[in-house]
């Protein structure tokens, strides 16, 4: 057993040893357009980028339990929430480089992570079917009011997005306000939720909701004509709208990465987190994935304005986006008490 | 009792105990604390989530039922247009993981989906998307998992079917009973084991299927498992709930178990077997039979083919982006090494059995195959952290790092397969060697064969059939498994199924459609080489 070890050891660090200009990214935001901005990195610094992709929980489980030894130098999530978690338990170690710090808002980073894109979570409408005075300065708030009874579509209290949303509602209102917001936002749901994000933003345009919260970029994966022509057309028939404007602002949230704590290529994992935030970078991730920007000043921006999205909305930037962290057992325990399924 | 204790009993004593850890593992939660989740559990939605996967698991066993023993009665009894390529052509839907059935299933019916495409261009743009009906919910989930999984059933019922004597058949006639009633009154009850065998196959993978049930977002235990995991971090209650949805299908095991005792009055003697004559079907019943056979081929098989081509050849870039030749050394390399530790394993373990004939031997044996009922993705957590727990406390060598080699390499995976899939494989050999009678080993030894000559000499040759069984059916599972392969492999390591699952989850099912319709093509291909094993006409 002994010289099979041995044996094993040696050719493993004769191999590390030859591959040693490298990245291991653990990331469970799978997007095959960020392997291609990856490559990208590859090719100007000579920086090999070995990736594992997967679901969250059973990511971060494998690096905590591969403790000291784990390969991994960053792990890259899609929802701040995910992350503020993972970093409570000390898993991120500070890896913030100036750069980072100059480029990224304070809101969107930590010391130990930060965030690479955002997205809003808004309110896509049936112009048909709402009236003007009823969608004008609505907050995520209101929605729980009786007048929306059975007009709205949004997916299952599993899904992290809807419980970042409700953790933030938290993080503003406290448990007990929100609470009664869920109940009430629970009855006007107009069908039992399934589906994902896009699947909401079609019942409005087929008629089976009035209202769908859903994330933008889904709805821009639509107009972009990806999903075909039929729901190109179906996403022309439903218009976004951002809430909270006339207050903290529209609930954000992030996809973001942070370097681990048990790292054994720093220096890589800073300059890839670096070119990640790079306006290239940023231009690359935004027409690949319509997602927003989330680095400052950032002014390749029509194509958000072609997908019908806005640029210069309210964001929330008062709610820390590691709130969501801290509010989310919170926030699903609510949620399921007011019997969202 | 020491007597018996030799080589072989110790290394089959071994093979099972090694398989059986990570059920230990997860059964180990009951020591440990739950957070506050357990209780919010309970006041809400606990109780619809047993009523759910409940729901599901008698759904998909009568869904699967109907179309499997349907069908195998069909062609087992039948002439009629058509019947031989149906024989081996239902056995395909084995090819369609359930979760790509998932996909498809929601493609076509969804709003603005593939249906009402087709129809609005056909019409001129008068179908509205209230009038298509949709199939998903609870509904969906039956239809997928049933038409993905009923193989069981069909494959099991036409070999038990196959075999029937019509000597059986005569005796009904004799008693004057109507073809309907030697049908349920004869023939069924004779074919009962063998249906019951694919029944709990069915069971075990409907109750730890995690893809379909999520796909169409019905909360079942495997909700509730992945709730506590995953926000409230709590994987203690995640293991317990595991474990419980394990004693519900130990429980199906028992049930198997008794009805197979009483099978063994129905075991025929080759002397008075009479081949069967199949009854010539004429005119519409003719039609109706391959109607009926037709129908359960589209469903199942072609519908998701087609649906995945369609997009396939819509979007090709998808395709020609596949890096396939890594793709398929990949699971070239899982599934040989795999197959041949499985096989290789289950036999010693069987032998082991066999010549030791130890009741704790066969009661661990039993535990330790029980990994097939738990969702793949708790048992590699549950290896990984009994990884972990050795190298922290067993395993304290310097220099060597037990860690890397067995977490995050294709060593691991295998490991973790050799878990899962352990009961499949075990299976199939048992089956086949309980064909052998005992004097036969015991002539063997008579005439001075050691035990490994007798294995190789006589038992190999009559497990030829079972083998290829066990090798098809693992080839398949492991084409299309997805959790264990996510989370336990290496660096840049892909299979088709990974790279399916990557771009669903992006919401780009139309790109998972490449991936997708090469792993049932390879599956199908393999179906189709071995199918005579399969249907089990060998002799």
């Amino acid at each position: 057993m002994k010289f099979v070890l041995t044996i094993i050891t040696t050719l493993s660090l004769l191999i590390s040893s030859l591959l040693a200009n490298e990245v291991n990214v653990f990331s469970s935001r799978h997007y095959d357009t960020d392997i291609q901005l990856y490559e990208k990195f590859t090719n100007q610094t000579g920086i090999k980028v070995n990736i594992i992709s997967g679901e969250d929980a059973a990511l971060q489980k494998r690096i905590i339990e591969e403790g000291a030894d784990s390969k991994a130098d960053i792990y890259i999530t899609s929802d701040a929430g995910r992350l503020g978690l993972f970093d409570a338990k000390g898993m991120f170690q500070n890896s913030m480089s100036p750069l980072i710090i100059d480029k990224v808002p304070e809101n969107y980073r930590s010391e130990n992570w930060t965030g690479i894109s955002k997205r809003a979570r808004i309110i896509f409408y049936s112009k048909d079917r709402v009236k003007n005075n009823e969608i004008e300065n609505l907050n995520y708030e209101d929605l729980s009011n009786f007048k929306w009874k059975n007009r709205i579509a949004i997916r299952q209290s599993n899904s992290i997005y809807n419980q970042s949303l409700v953790a933030s509602l938290i993080s503003n209102n406290g448990i007990e306000k929100t609470k009664t917001w869920t109940e009430g936002f629970v009855k006007n749901f107009s069908r039992t939720p399934k589906g994902n994000d896009r699947a909401q933003i079609l019942a409005v345009a087929s008629g089976e909701a009035d209202i769908a919260i859903a994330n933008t970029y889904y709805y821009a994966l639509m107009l972009s004509g990806q999903k075909g022509k039929d729901q190109q057309e179906a996403a022309r028939n439903v218009t976004p709208f951002y809430p909270n404007q006339g207050n903290r602002g529209t609930h954000m949230n992030i996809s973001g990465a942070g370097i681990l704590k048990n790292s054994k290529n720093k220096e890589n994992a800073i300059i890839f987190l670096e070119f990640l935030l790079s306006k290239e970078s940023q231009d690359h991730i935004v027409k690949n994935t319509f997602e927003y920007p989330i680095i400052k000043d950032f002014d390749s921006y029509e194509l958000i304005t072609n997908m019908n999205l806005e640029i210069s909305f309210k964001e929330d930037l008062l709610t820390p986006v590691g709130d969501f962290a801290k509010y989310q057992p919170d926030a699903l325990r609510i949620m399921l008490q007011s019997g969202w399924k | 009792m020491i007597a018996r204790i030799n080589i072989w009993y110790l290394s089959s004593f071994l093979i099972s105990l090694i398989v059986a850890i990570p059920i230990i593992m997860i059964f180990s939660s009951f020591f440990e604390t739950t957070s506050e989740y357990s209780l919010v559990l309970k006041e809400t939605f606990l109780s619809e989530y047993v009523i759910n996967s409940l729901t599901l698991l008698i759904g998909v066993l009568i869904l699967t039922s109907i179309i499997g023993i349907g069908c195998a009665y069909l062609v087992s009894f039948y002439n009629f247009f058509g019947a031989n390529f149906f024989k081996w052509a239902l056995i395909l839907s084995f090819a369609v993981p359930a979760y790509i059935y998932s996909y498809s299933l929601g493609a076509f019916f969804d709003n603005y989906g593939t249906a009402y495409s087709i129809l609005n261009s056909l019409s001129g743009n008068i179908i509205s998307n209230s009038t298509i009906p949709k199939l998903d919910g609870m509904f969906g989930a039956i239809l997928a998992i049933s038409f993905s999984i009923f193989g069981y059933v069909y494959v099991l019922t036409r070999t038990s079917f196959h075999y029937q004597s019509q000597n059986l058949i005569d005796l009904g006639k004799n008693l004057g009973f109507s073809k309907k009633k030697t049908f349920f009154k004869i023939i069924l009850p004779a074919a009962r084991p063998s249906i019951v065998a694919g029944l709990s196959l069915v069971a075990m993978e409907t109750l730890s299927d995690f893809g379909s049930v999520s796909f169409f977002g019905i909360s079942t235990l495997t909700t509730g498992i992945y709730n506590a995991w995953v926000t409230f971090d709590d994987l203690t209650l995640a293991n317990r709930l595991s474990f419980y949805l394990l004693m519900f299908i130990f429980l199906l095991f028992i049930i198997e178990n008794l009805s197979r005792k009483k099978a063994q009055y129905h075991t025929l003697s080759k002397s008075g077997f009479k081949t069967k004559t199949k009854i010539n079907l004429k005119g519409y019943k003719s039609i109706l039979a391959f109607s009926i056979c037709f129908l359960v081929f589209f469903v199942s098989f072609l519908f998701p083919v087609i649906q995945m081509s369609y997009w396939t050849f819509l979007f090709p870039k998808h395709f020609f982006d596949l890096n396939l030749i890594d793709l398929l050394s990949n699971t070239l390399i899982l599934v040989i090494l795999s197959c041949s530790l499985l096989i290789a394993l289950s036999f010693i373990s069987n032998y082991g059995n066999r010549i030791t004939k130890s009741k704790l031997l066969q009661s661990l044996t039993t535990f330790s195959i029980s990994g097939y009922a738990m969702p793949g993705i708790i048992l590699a957590v549950a290896y990984i952290s009994f990884i972990s727990f050795l190298d922290k406390n067993i395993f304290i060598f310097e220099n060597y790092n037990i860690k890397s080699f067995f977490i995050g390499s294709i060593f691991g995976l295998v490991i973790v397969y050799i878990v899962r899939f352990y009961s499949l494989a075990n299976n199939g050999i048992k089956s086949g060697y309980l064909k052998i009678n005992y004097s036969i080993d015991e002539s063997a030894y008579l005439l001075g064969y050691s035990k490994i000559k007798t294995f190789k000499n006589i038992h190999l040759p009559y497990l030829k059939n079972s083998i290829f069984l066990v090798i098809i059916l693992l080839l398949i599972e492991i084409i299309k498994e997805l959790p264990i392969t996510l989370i336990m492999r290496p660096f840049n390591f892909d299979t088709f199924a990974t790279i399916a699952y990557t771009y669903a989850s992006q919401d780009l099912l139309e790109a998972a459609a490449a991936p997708a319709i090469i792993l049932i093509l390879i599956s199908s291909a393999f179906i189709l080489l071995t199918s005579k094993y399969i249907l089990n006409e060998q002799s």
